[in-house]
């Protein structure tokens, strides 16, 4: 007997535990799990949405062997076009801990691509993965997002920061730059430098508990200047920022008394490559691209008032990482990929030139609520 | 016919870096070490590229073993094929 590709069904809700307990049983990785129940935890289809997620599962006979999520969300091209792009996420085969089902995972994509052509990926946890390879087979536009990190308590980087400590080496250097001061000396003057090179940003700003309708009009005057970005309005961002997660703090930023737009800021989930950090993060954020500089201010400022060791970003608008690079930031090594499908490259062609005018943030990703 | 059966072998011995004798109609990811999922999209294109074929969603489910494979690139080749 085969395996097919259908929605998500009540019918499959016993079949999906099952696979989620033979994945657990396997030693896949935590985030592999299918969604328990048909109706997506975040972002359910409801009638009229066009912002949501819906869940498939490849199924054999009376079990499940793989699962896929799509997302589906309008997308501004220039802000001239709007089209319905979908995200593949949260891909899970049982192949990866049993070969038998190896061609599930090729069989998911393909299924995936037919039913939506203007696919992208995100994050995908680097090059190497199987999914970007698989990807890429497929003739698949790749990029990675770069990553930005302000190191605010220099000591706790060198003795936590897992990536540089990857061998009895570095950590020896960590250590010895970490306990001798050097460490705290060297970072804080380079991002010092840094941050001298720029004048500061003259800003104000609110905390909000919602975003309310001052959103469409930063929406509307700075959608133009990015060559794919998702929507964000009012709508849309209540749905992705809901007052009801109160983890997320939502800055209204001013120059002078005039709105330019917003950032939601939050504390990063627990990640290995962090260590025990406490790791701040700029989740998402959106205005003109003239206008990145006084957001990313307003954002990092209000990040270094929770006490953070350290501050992230993922932006894959140039003026976005400029921004961030005049309030300190360095540009890191980065495992977060964007990959579009080649009918929706087609859209941003040509790819080396728009890829850095779009506008992706860790707000796009497959995380939210918890765990971007 | 046999001639695409042969070349549909030696595809597959070819992406899954194996001797063309290893393999057998019955052989499949399970009893192949190297056939994984990156590399079960790279034959799947493969077998697309060569015999100017496209494989849909539901051809995919079949292709489990080799001689499945096999059965579906002769049926697409003579148009027998089922979906």
């Amino acid at each position: 007997m085969g395996i097919s590709i259908r929605p998500h069904s009540a019918e499959y809700a016993g079949a999906v535990l099952r696979f989620n307990q033979r994945l657990n049983a396997g030693g896949a990785e935590d985030w592999m799990q299918a969604e328990p129940q048909p109706e997506a935890r975040w972002l359910p289809k409801k009638e009229g949405e066009s912002l949501y997620n819906e869940t498939f599962l490849a199924v054999e006979n009376d079990e499940v062997r793989g699962s896929y999520v799509l997302k589906h969300q309008n997308f501004s091209f220039g802000g001239n076009q709007i089209h319905s792009i979908g995200y593949y996420h949260h891909p899970v085969s049982e192949g990866t801990i049993d070969k038998t089902y190896a061609p599930v995972g090729a069989l998911m994509i393909r299924d995936a691509i037919r039913r939506q052509p203007m696919l992208y990926a995100l994050g995908m946890d680097g090059p190497g993965k199987p999914l970007p390879q698989m990807l890429k087979l497929l003739g698949w536009k790749i990029w990675l997002v770069p990553f930005y990190f302000l190191v605010l308590r220099p000591f706790r980087f060198l003795r936590q920061m897992e990536i540089i400590r990857e061998n009895a080496r570095n950590r020896l250097l960590a250590d010895l730059a970490a306990f001798s001061g050097f460490g705290y000396l060297g970072i804080n003057a380079a991002h010092a430098l840094r941050r001298m090179r720029r004048a500061a940003a003259t800003y104000s700003v609110k905390c909000v508990p919602v975003f309310e309708n001052w959103t469409n009009d930063v929406w509307h005057s700075g959608k133009i200047q990015y060559s794919m970005v998702a929507v964000r309005d009012s709508s849309v961002l209540k749905k992705l920022y809901p007052a009801s997660e109160q983890h997320f703090t939502r800055l209204q930023v001013f120059r002078n008394d005039r709105v330019v737009g917003w950032a939601v800021i939050a504390q990063r989930g627990p990640k290995p490559r962090f260590g025990n950090l406490r790791v701040g993060s700029v989740v998402d954020c959106f205005a003109a691209p003239e206008d990145a500089s006084l957001i990313a201010h307003a954002a990092a400022d209000a990040l270094k008032e929770r006490g953070f060791d350290m501050l992230v970003t993922n932006q894959s608008n140039t003026a976005w990482g400029k921004a961030f690079k005049h309030c300190g930031f360095f540009e890191g090594p980065s495992n977060f990929l964007f990959a579009a499908s080649p009918q929706l490259s087609r859209l941003l062609d040509p790819f080396d030139r728009t890829k850095v005018q779009t506008h992706f943030t860790r707000g796009d990703g497959d995380g939210l609520p918890r765990s971007f | 016919m046999g001639d695409a059966r042969d070349q549909v072998l030696a595809i597959v011995a070819d992406i899954l870096a194996v001797s063309p004798e290893m393999l057998t109609g019955q052989s499949s990811p399970k009893s192949v070490e190297s056939w994984d999922s990156i590399r079960h999209l790279n034959l799947v294109l493969a077998l697309e590229e060569r015999f100017s074929i496209q494989f849909s969603p539901e051809e995919m489910e079949q292709m489990q073993t080799i001689g499945q494979i096999t059965s579906l690139v002769e049926s697409k080749l003579t148009g027998t094929a089922s979906s």
